[in-house]
């Protein structure tokens, strides 16, 4: 598994909250610290992929993990 | 002699018309005929395209689920305060709404006709706001804030508020209300939540 800073839960939450509460969590994290989000909304794929999009952040990886969605983002700077 | 249309015209068309049908009536009141008859085709070029009635009132729920609101822009742009990211994911709903009222007539027909594959399409739809008011304001109630506040009634109670507003502005164009914009009228109902909720 990649390395990452900090964590954030947002299993069993819909969207925007898992999106907001990633917003929150990278705002405490450095340029190029990387941030793991796992998530059930099916729907959050495509909204940390747009996300990253319209932040500048980078989606490292997104895949599975153990029935939930797993999210690695490096804050960008 | 009328134009032979290219498949995706064809599923394009019937969905429009099936939309259009489906708000009006509900599900049980149209019948595949009544469809075909409307697009001036026989039942069977219906059938090409959709397996069944319900495969098409299924589709029809899709073509308004891929215009799920985006609400990444709506948390992307903008301050995080509660009331400010509240205001901006209702106006984007209300606006996505009134761009296709038919939306809300077959919500209400699948409210009473016990479909629970449609009803549970429509309570997906409203989920989002229920789902950032009960987190939300627990959130703030362990900043000792919104204390004494039964976060779920609240949702419940904004739901209610907006529904209402887009029902009397898009079903019923309620003369009482003409002098409001639909926005104008959300506008108001979320500052009169906001107070309610001890954030205004």
């Amino acid at each position: 598994m990649a390395n990452f800073d900090q964590e954030l839960d947002a299993r069993g939450l819909n969207c925007p909250l898992p999106i907001l509460r990633a917003k929150k969590s990278i705002a405490t994290l450095g340029g190029g610290q990387v941030l793991r989000i796992l998530a059930t909304d099916p729907g959050s794929v495509k909204d940390f992929e747009a996300f990253c999009k319209q932040t500048g952040n980078t989606l490292m990886s997104s895949g599975q993990n153990d029935g939930a969605f797993e999210f690695l983002i490096r804050k960008a700077g | 002699m009328a134009k032979r249309l290219q498949a995706s015209e064809r599923r394009a068309s019937i969905l429009a018309v099936a939309k259009v049908l489906f708000a009006d009536k509900g599900y049980h009141g149209v019948s595949v005929d009544e469809i075909a008859v409307r697009l001036a085709v026989s039942p069977a070029v219906l059938y090409r395209h959709f397996s069944s009635k319900q495969d098409l009132y299924e589709a029809v729920l899709s073509e308004i689920a891929c215009t799920r609101e985006n609400y990444v822009d709506v948390v992307v742009r903008g301050p995080d305060d509660f009331g400010g990211m509240l205001a901006r994911m209702t106006l984007m709903y209300v606006e996505s709404v009134a761009r296709d009222p038919d939306y809300l007539r077959m919500e209400l027909h699948a409210a009473l006709e016990g479909s629970q594959a449609a009803r549970q399409f429509f309570e997906n739809r409203w989920r989002p706001f229920a789902d950032y008011i009960e987190f939300g304001l627990g959130e703030l109630r362990k900043e000792g804030v919104a204390t004494g506040i039964d976060a779920r009634i609240a949702a419940l109670m904004f739901q209610g508020m907006v529904r209402e507003a887009l029902y009397a502005k898009l079903v019923y164009q309620a003369d009482r209300f003409r002098d409001h914009s639909l926005v104008d009228l959300v506008k108001h109902l979320i500052a009169m939540f906001l107070r309610a909720v001890k954030l205004g």
